[in-house]
């Protein structure tokens, strides 16, 4: 398609880059790593947050260009946080998704923007939710995206279980990223993992030198 | 003379009358003591409290599905007092505007920003001969980031103003002459002494012997800025503090 071939001048800053979410034993944990790049020569940041918190139970973590990424997450927080008050409830996993669903589709020709949305509510429990490029809202137990993700698809097949520990989850998540940072050139920087849970939110963040190191390295 | 073509209308639409007022807007006012409702707001030195009567004049009504405290933000609440359907449209606005503002600007609108927007769309209505004033008065509470526990209230002339505490509906000048009085020594007032003057307030005017599931208390305090109603368990507290005061 077309949208594979986009100048990277016109879309600006992209985020080429390795987002993921699993469900555990009572939560969720929701990870990326934390490189902008422009084309695939230039990083132009390090350290960006690519977990943008859409509310208190609810995280999205973005792919794709920044940009767009950026305007539809600002979008989505609106909506959600006035049906929540409207509601008088906190919002649901799949109406953060379902939200974010409706953007990316009915903008499909403008945006490049993939998410994946994870969190916890009261009705279902931790859940991961994905929305594709052109709008496809579709529910996983785990999930992986971005360019790094690429390289990972064999470790998350082999390696994730349902009903992990918290710490298993949390290893496992940070073995994936590790892995796709260090095989994506267009991702890199630091793990941010988020863990979300029915008491709350915990962000983790490992720098690059804490990373697992693996045989090759 | 050209009097004679306003002759009538005056009381019919807002425009001004010879002796310069809008009678539409006092009928609004009017309105507001229809429902039979009175509400005492008070803001005290860490918190900001707002009561209200919880009549449910139909045995057959769920009155868990009854309300006159909303929650505009999650920071900022109010109660309304005055037409049902009106106060329904106008925390609604007040919604939709205190949404927009968080997405235009980034940040949460504050309690005096948002009254102020309110109060001048209520003015916009008594300017517009299309569309009528609301029957209904708001009275927000919150604790600003800067300024500590605020309560302002707006009213259908589209007139806002902060205040020390304040009382609408139908008893508002019994309750306002109450609350001065109260007030006059500025005393320091905690959470708990806040809640049960304002029980008392509403008690000794409107001559009730409050029981817990005929009331309302929405509550900010500085060290939980979230809006929250308070139970039917907290409130039987309060009560029963104020009768062994007494």
């Amino acid at each position: 398609m077309e949208k594979h071939f986009t100048d990277s001048r016109v879309k600006g800053v992209s985020t080429g880059t390795t987002i993921l979410a699993a469900v555990f034993d009572g939560g969720v944990v929701i990870g990326s790593d934390s490189r902008a790049s422009i084309g695939g020569d230039y990083v132009s940041s390090k350290a960006i947050n690519k977990l943008i918190q859409v509310h208190d139970r609810i995280f999205s973590c973005i792919a794709g260009s920044l940009a767009d990424a950026q305007a539809v997450t600002k979008a989505a927080k609106f909506q959600l946080s006035f049906h929540s008050i409207q509601m008088e409830n906190p919002p649901l996993v799949i109406a953060a998704a379902s939200v974010l669903k409706e953007l990316c589709y009915n903008n499909k020709d403008e945006l490049q923007a993939g998410f994946i949305t994870a969190g916890w509510d009261k009705k279902k429990g931790p859940q991961v939710y994905v929305v594709s490029l052109g709008g496809m809202l579709i529910r996983q137990p785990v999930m992986i995206a971005g360019s790094g993700s690429t390289y990972i698809y064999g470790y998350v097949d082999a390696k994730y279980k349902v009903n992990m520990t918290r710490e298993e989850c949390l290893q496992f998540a940070t073995n994936a990223l590790a892995l796709a940072m260090g095989r994506d050139n267009v991702s890199g920087g630091v793990v941010n993992l988020v863990v979300i849970t029915e008491a709350g939110v915990e962000h983790i963040v490992i720098p690059g030198d804490k990373l697992p190191r693996f045989s090759d390295e | 003379m050209s009097r004679g073509s306003n002759a009538g209308f005056d009381r019919h639409i807002t425009i001004f009358s010879p002796e310069g007022r809008l009678y539409q807007v006092e009928y609004a006012f009017k309105a507001i003591s229809q429902s039979g409702l009175t509400s005492v707001g008070i803001r005290g030195s860490d918190c900001t409290v707002v009561v209200t009567q919880k009549k449910v004049p139909d045995k057959l009504l769920d009155s868990s599905t009854v309300t006159n405290m909303f929650k505009l933000t999650p920071h900022i609440g109010c109660v309304m007092t005055g037409h049902n359907a009106d106060s329904r449209s106008q925390v609604h606005r007040a919604r939709v505007e205190a949404g927009e503002w968080k997405y235009k600007f980034g940040y949460d609108i504050t309690a005096d920003v948002l009254c102020r927007r309110l109060a001048d769309i209520s003015q916009v209505y008594t300017q517009n001969a299309e569309m009528r004033p609301l029957g209904c008065c708001m009275i927000l509470v919150a604790i600003d980031p800067q300024l500590g526990p605020v309560l302002y209230k707006c009213d259908p002339a589209g007139y806002y103003c902060g205040f020390r505490a304040t009382a609408v509906g139908a008893k508002q000048t019994e309750a306002n002459s109450f609350l001065e009085k109260k007030l006059k020594k500025k005393p320091v007032l905690d959470l708990d002494k806040t809640v049960q003057l304002a029980i008392s307030c509403l008690s000794t005017v409107l001559a009730i012997d409050f029981k817990a599931h005929e009331l309302e208390i929405g509550i900010v305090t500085k060290d939980k800025p979230k809006f929250r109603t308070l139970t039917d368990a907290e409130i039987e507290a309060h009560l029963v503090a104020i009768a062994e005061r007494e």
